[in-house]
C-alpha cells in the first residue's frame, strides 16, 4: 500500500463516516432546536426543549435515575462477567466447552422477549418460580417479584452478563501467562498473582465491556420502561420514548433528551482514552510463543461450578423454557391445564407471508452489518492506531458518536435524513441506521484487540521488507481472528434484536423480526409475539454454528487459548 | 416506487408517478357508487398500502375477507401506534414521500389536523349518511366501530356478585372490596382519556372529579405501563380486574376462551377513536377509496365485528357479535358523548394531572 492509497483510503472512510454517522447525529441534533406544537413539530425555531429538558428536575431526576440504574447494572454484570471469564479461561473445568457456549446464550434472546419470560416467570402471583415455591412451600409471600427496581437490574444484569464475558474471555485466554507464572514461582498466592499481574493487564478490555454494558442499559427504555411505570421510577431512556410515541409527541424534547445521553458517552470516551492512553502497557500477545498453565481451583472448583451453572439456569434454561411454555399457550394463564395450550401461533406465524418475509430481510441485514461494522471497525482502528494521523483519529472518535444517543432518537435523525431521498422505505435504510448504529461498538472492540498484539510483530515483518497492507492481511489480521468474528456475531446479534431505530425506518415493503414482535406486543398477542422471539433465537444460535464452520473459530473464544 | 423492499425506487419516477395517478383520478375519477369501475382501476393499480392502530392480527384477518371479495388488489398492512402513524404520515407526504393509501389512525384530534393541513381527500362513502355525524369528519374521515370505556375482569376471580357490584356505577371501585385487587394503566391515549374527561366534565365533576380519582388510587391498584400488559396480566390472575380498557381490546381475547368480561357502569363514553381516511396523495387512489367504501360497508362492519369485535357505527346494522348471547353480557344504557373541543384543549393537562395520582397508588 502506498502513502496515497493510504490517504485515499482514510479520505474515503471520513466521507463514509460523516455520510453514515455524522449526518443523522446532526440531524437529530437539530430537531432539538424547534418549538413543538400540539401535534408534532413547529417550523419555527426554538431552544424551550433544550431547557425543559436541561432545568426541569423532570428530565434531570430521569437522567440520575438512568445513570444510577445503568451504574449498578454495569457493575454487578461486569463482576459476574469477569469472575466467570477467568473461571473458564484458567480453571479446569468439566464440560467446558458447553459451558462457553451456554454463558453466551442469553444473547440470543433479546432483552424484551427475555423479559417477557421473566414476567412470565417471576410475576407476584402466577410467575412460575412463584407458583412452584408456593406449591413447596404452601401459600404465602412470593419468592420474587418481578414488578420492582430489584426485578428491572435483575432481568438487566442477567442479560447484559454474556456481552461482557464475550470481550474479557478472549483476551484472558490470549493473555501471555508468563508474568503470572513468575509472580507465582516469586511465592505470590494465585489470588495475589490475579489482583497484581492479570486484572490490571485486562484494564483495557474491562473498560471496554464496562462501556458497553453502561451505554447499552443507559439508552435502554423496554425493560425499565414496562416494570419501572409499576416499580414508580422513571428513567430518560423511557420518557424519551414516551416523548416519541405517546401523544402529545413531544420530538424536540426527545432530541434534547438525546443529546444529554451524548454528553455522558463523550465522558465516558474520553476516560476510555484516558485509561488506554499508553496502549503498550496491555500487550497481551508478544512475539514469543506462550502456553498458561491452569489454575487448580482446589475446593473452590464448587463454589465455581455453582456461579457458573447458576447464572446458566437463571439466565438461560429457565427464560428460554418458559419462552416456549408461553408460545404454546393461547393466552396467559397462571394454571397449566392441556385445554390452555395450543399450535396456534406456530401454525400462524408460518403461514403469515409478513413473517416468511421478515425471516429473510433480519438475515440479510444481520449478516451485512455483521460483516461491514467487522471489516469497517478493524480498518479504523487499525489505522487509527498504527497511523496516528490527525484525520483517522477524527474519523475514529466521530463514528463513535451514534452510540451515545438512544435507538429511538437516533432513528428520529436517520429518518429526517433519508426522508428525501429513494433509500427511504426500503430496507437499505435499515443496514444504514444498523452500520452507524453498531460500527461504535465495531471499533471499540477492534481497538482494544489490537492493542494487545505487540507492535515487534509487525515491525518484524515489515524488517524483512512487507509492506503495511501485507502485514495487516499476514501478521495482523491473522492474530486477530477471533476478535473480528466476535465483532461480526456480536453485530449480527446486535442488528437482529435492534428495534428503537427499526420502529421509525421499517416499511410495510421490507418486514424485520423485531418490529414485529414488538407489534404483537403492542396489539396485545403476547403469545405470538413470545413465538417469534422463539424463531428469533433459533436464527440466532443456526447463524453461530454457520460462522463456526465458515470461520472454523468458535465464537466462545477458545481459539485464543 | 417498486413493491420490492430491495430495489431503490426513483424520487422522479415515484412523484411523477403520483401526480399521473392523481390527475388521472381527476379527469376520470369514478364515483362512490361506481364499484365495477372502481374495482377495475384498482384491479390495475394491484395493492393498497394501510397504515393502521389496531390490533394486527385482528386487522390481517380482516383484509383477508377485502382480498377475497376483490381478488387481484393486495392490502398491504402496517401497523403503527397512532402518534407515531401521524408523525410518519406528516413527514413522509410534507417530503414528497407518499406511500400510505389509507389510515386507520387513532384519535380524533389528530386526524382532524390532517385533515386541516388537507392531507386527507374528500370521500363520501355510498353509507355516507348511516354514519352518524359524531363519527365522521366531514366526509374526509370515518370511525367505523365505536370505542368504549369498560372494567375488564377475570371470571375466575371476580364473583357474579362483584361483578353486579362493579356493573352498579363507577364509584363501586373504590368499594373497600376492592383494595389492592385491581389494576390501572399509566399511559396517555386517547381511549384512555375519554372517561378522565367525563369524570372531570362540568356536569359531573361535582359527583367524581379529582377526589374520585384520588380515591381510586388510594385503593392502592397494581400500575402497569400499557393496555395491553394490564389486559396480560388480568387474564393471567394477577390482579381481578382493570379499571379501565374498552370491549373490543376485552372482547379478542374472550374469542380466544380467556377467563375475561367486562361490564360498563353509567354513563359510558362512547366515541370514535378510530379514524379511516384515504391520503389525499394516494399512490393507489381507486384501490383506496375502494377499501374505504367496503370498510364503511355492512360487509365491513360484519368483518370488523367478527375480527375485531368492534361495535360498528353503521346505522341500521344489527349487532351480531357473538358475545350479545351472554347472559352476563349488558349493553350500553347511557352513553356520555366525547366534547372533542374540550378534548383538543385538555387532553394534556388532564393526563398529566391523572399520571400524578397514579404515582400516588404506590403510597
Amino acid at each position: 500500500m502506498t502513502r496515497a492509497l493510504g490517504r485515499l483510503l482514510v479520505l474515503l472512510l471520513a466521507v463514509l463516516v460523516l455520510v453514515v454517522c455524522v449526518v443523522p447525529l446532526a440531524q437529530t441534533i437539530n430537531t432539538a432546536f424547534y418549538a413543538e406544537t400540539a401535534y408534532g413539530l413547529s417550523t419555527a425555531r426554538s431552544v424551550a426543549a433544550l431547557l425543559t429538558v436541561y432545568t426541569t428536575g423532570e428530565y434531570l431526576g430521569d437522567l440520575v435515575e438512568a445513570l444510577i440504574l445503568s451504574v449498578i447494572v454495569t457493575i454487578l454484570s461486569l463482576s459476574l462477567s469477569v469472575t466467570m471469564a477467568f473461571i473458564m479461561a484458567r480453571a479446569r473445568l468439566r464440560l467446558a466447552g458447553l459451558l462457553d457456549i451456554l454463558i453466551i446464550a442469553p444473547m440470543f434472546l433479546s432483552p424484551f422477549t427475555g423479559l417477557i419470560a421473566w414476567i412470565v416467570l417471576a410475576s407476584e402471583e402466577t410467575g412460575f418460580v412463584n407458583m412452584a415455591w408456593r406449591g413447596v412451600f404452601g401459600d404465602g409471600d412470593a419468592l420474587v417479584n418481578i414488578w420492582s427496581y430489584t426485578g428491572v437490574v435483575w432481568v438487566m444484569a442477567l442479560f447484559f452478563t454474556p456481552f461482557a464475558y464475550l470481550f474479557t474471555v478472549n483476551p484472558l485466554r490470549s493473555m501471555d501467562a508468563s508474568l503470572e507464572e513468575a509472580a507465582r514461582t516469586a511465592g505470590a498466592s494465585p489470588l495475589r498473582s490475579i489482583l497484581h499481574i492479570t486484572l490490571p493487564m485486562m484494564v483495557p478490555a474491562i473498560f471496554g465491556a464496562g462501556m458497553l454494558i453502561f451505554v447499552l442499559a443507559a439508552e435502554m427504555y423496554t425493560i425499565p420502561g414496562i416494570i419501572g411505570a409499576t416499580a414508580g421510577f422513571t428513567t430518560l431512556p423511557y420518557q424519551i420514548y414516551l416523548d416519541t410515541t405517546v401523544s402529545p409527541v413531544h420530538l424536540a424534547r426527545a432530541a434534547s433528551g438525546g443529546t444529554i445521553l451524548l454528553w455522558v458517552t463523550l465522558v465516558g470516551i474520553m476516560i476510555q482514552r484516558r485509561v488506554t492512553r499508553r496502549s503498550e502497557r496491555y500487550v497481551t500477545i508478544g512475539g514469543k510463543g506462550h502456553r498458561s498453565r491452569p489454575i487448580d481451583l482446589g475446593s473452590w472448583r464448587w463454589a465455581a461450578y455453582g456461579l457458573t451453572w447458576g447464572y446458566i439456569i437463571c439466565s438461560v434454561l429457565l427464560p428460554m423454557g418458559a419462552l416456549l411454555v408461553y408460545s404454546l399457550m393461547k393466552y396467559s394463564s397462571g394454571r397449566l391445564g392441556a385445554d390452555v395450550f395450543s399450535l396456534v401461533h406456530y401454525r400462524n406465524l408460518f403461514s403469515l407471508q409478513a413473517t416468511r418475509e421478515a425471516l429473510g430481510n433480519t438475515l440479510l441485514l444481520g449478516i451485512l452489518s455483521g460483516t461491514i461494522c467487522a471489516a469497517l471497525g478493524t480498518l479504523i482502528s487499525f489505522l487509527e492506531l498504527r497511523t496516528k494521523g490527525l484525520l483517522i483519529i477524527a474519523v475514529a472518535f466521530l463514528a463513535v458518536l451514534p452510540v451515545a444517543v438512544p435507538g429511538l432518537v437516533y432513528g428520529i435523525g436517520l429518518s429526517r435524513t433519508y426522508l428525501r431521498t429513494p433509500l427511504y422505505g426500503t430496507i437499505w435504510v435499515l443496514l444504514l441506521a444498523y452500520i452507524a448504529k453498531f460500527l461504535p461498538y465495531a471499533i471499540v472492540v477492534a481497538r482494544t484487540g489490537i492493542m494487545q498484539i505487540g507492535r515487534e510483530l509487525e515491525e518484524s515483518a515489515r524488517t524483512c521488507g512487507a509492506n503495511p497492507a501485507r502485514v495487516l492481511a499476514r501478521i495482523t489480521l491473522p492474530l486477530l481472528k477471533a476478535t473480528l468474528v466476535s465483532v461480526l456475531f456480536f453485530v449480527m446479534l446486535m442488528s437482529i434484536k435492534e428495534l428503537s431505530a427499526s420502529v421509525l425506518l421499517y416499511s410495510e415493503r421490507g418486514p424485520i423480526l423485531s418490529v414485529l414482535i414488538w407489534s404483537y406486543m403492542d396489539s396485545g398477542n403476547f403469545q405470538f409475539a413470545a413465538a417469534i422471539g422463539v424463531i428469533q433465537s433459533v436464527i440466532m444460535v443456526a447463524l453461530v454454528l454457520v460462522t463456526r464452520l465458515i470461520f472454523h473459530v468458535r465464537i466462545e473464544g477458545p481459539l485464543a487459548r | 416506487m417498486s413493491d420490492h423492499p430491495f430495489i431503490i425506487s426513483r424520487r422522479a419516477a415515484l412523484a411523477g408517478a403520483a401526480a399521473l395517478a392523481s390527475t388521472g383520478t381527476a379527469a376520470a375519477a369514478p364515483g362512490p357508487n361506481d364499484e365495477a369501475q372502481l374495482y377495475e382501476l384498482a384491479k390495475a393499480e394491484g395493492k393498497i398500502v394501510w397504515y393502521e392502530a389496531a390490533p394486527l392480527e385482528a386487522m390481517q384477518n380482516f383484509v383477508v375477507r377485502f382480498e377475497t371479495k376483490y381478488p387481484g388488489v393486495k392490502v398491504q398492512l402496517m401497523r403503527t401506534s397512532g402518534p407515531q402513524q401521524y408523525q410518519r404520515f406528516l413527514q413522509e407526504t410534507e417530503a414528497g414521500q407518499h406511500i400510505a393509501d389509507l389510515l386507520l389512525l387513532s384519535d380524533q384530534p389528530l386526524t382532524h389536523d390532517l385533515v386541516e393541513k388537507k392531507m386527507l381527500a374528500s370521500w363520501r362513502v355510498p353509507t355516507f349518511d348511516r354514519v352518524p355525524e359524531s363519527f365522521r369528519i366531514g366526509d374526509f374521515a370515518y370511525a367505523p366501530y365505536t370505542t368504549d370505556m369498560a372494567i375488564v375482569y377475570n371470571s375466575n376471580r371476580v364473583t357474579e356478585d362483584e361483578a353486579k357490584l362493579l356493573g352498579s356505577g363507577w364509584k363501586s371501585v373504590i368499594d373497600p372490596v376492592f383494595k389492592n385487587r385491581f389494576a390501572i394503566v399509566k399511559r396517555k391515549c386517547g381511549a384512555c382519556y375519554a372517561p378522565i374527561q367525563m369524570f372531570l366534565s362540568p356536569k359531573m365533576e361535582k359527583e367524581y372529579g379529582l377526589p374520585f380519582l384520588r380515591a381510586i388510587a388510594a385503593q392502592r391498584p397494581r400500575v402497569y405501563s400499557d393496555n395491553p400488559i394490564a389486559l396480560d396480566r388480568i387474564i393471567a390472575g394477577e390482579r381481578d380486574f382493570v379499571f379501565w380498557l374498552w370491549e373490543g381490546v376485552a372482547l379478542t381475547k374472550w374469542q380466544e376462551g380467556a377467563p375475561v368480561r367486562w361490564v360498563r357502569p353509567s354513563p359510558t363514553p362512547l366515541f370514535g377513536n378510530s379514524w379511516q381516511a384515504v391520503s389525499a396523495n394516494a399512490p393507489h387512489p381507486n384501490a383506496a377509496r375502494l377499501f374505504q367504501n367496503w370498510v364503511m360497508s355492512e360487509e365491513g362492519a360484519k368483518g370488523l365485528q367478527l375480527d375485531y369485535g368492534g361495535m360498528t357505527t353503521l346505522i341500521g346494522y344489527p349487532d351480531q357479535r357473538p358475545i350479545t348471547n351472554e347472559a352476563w353480557w349488558k349493553p350500553i344504557t347511557e352513553v356520555y358523548s366525547v366534547d372533542w373541543d374540550n378534548w383538543a384543549k385538555n387532553y394534556e393537562s388532564d393526563m398529566t394531572a391523572w399520571q400524578k395520582i397514579e404515582d400516588t397508588a404506590r403510597g
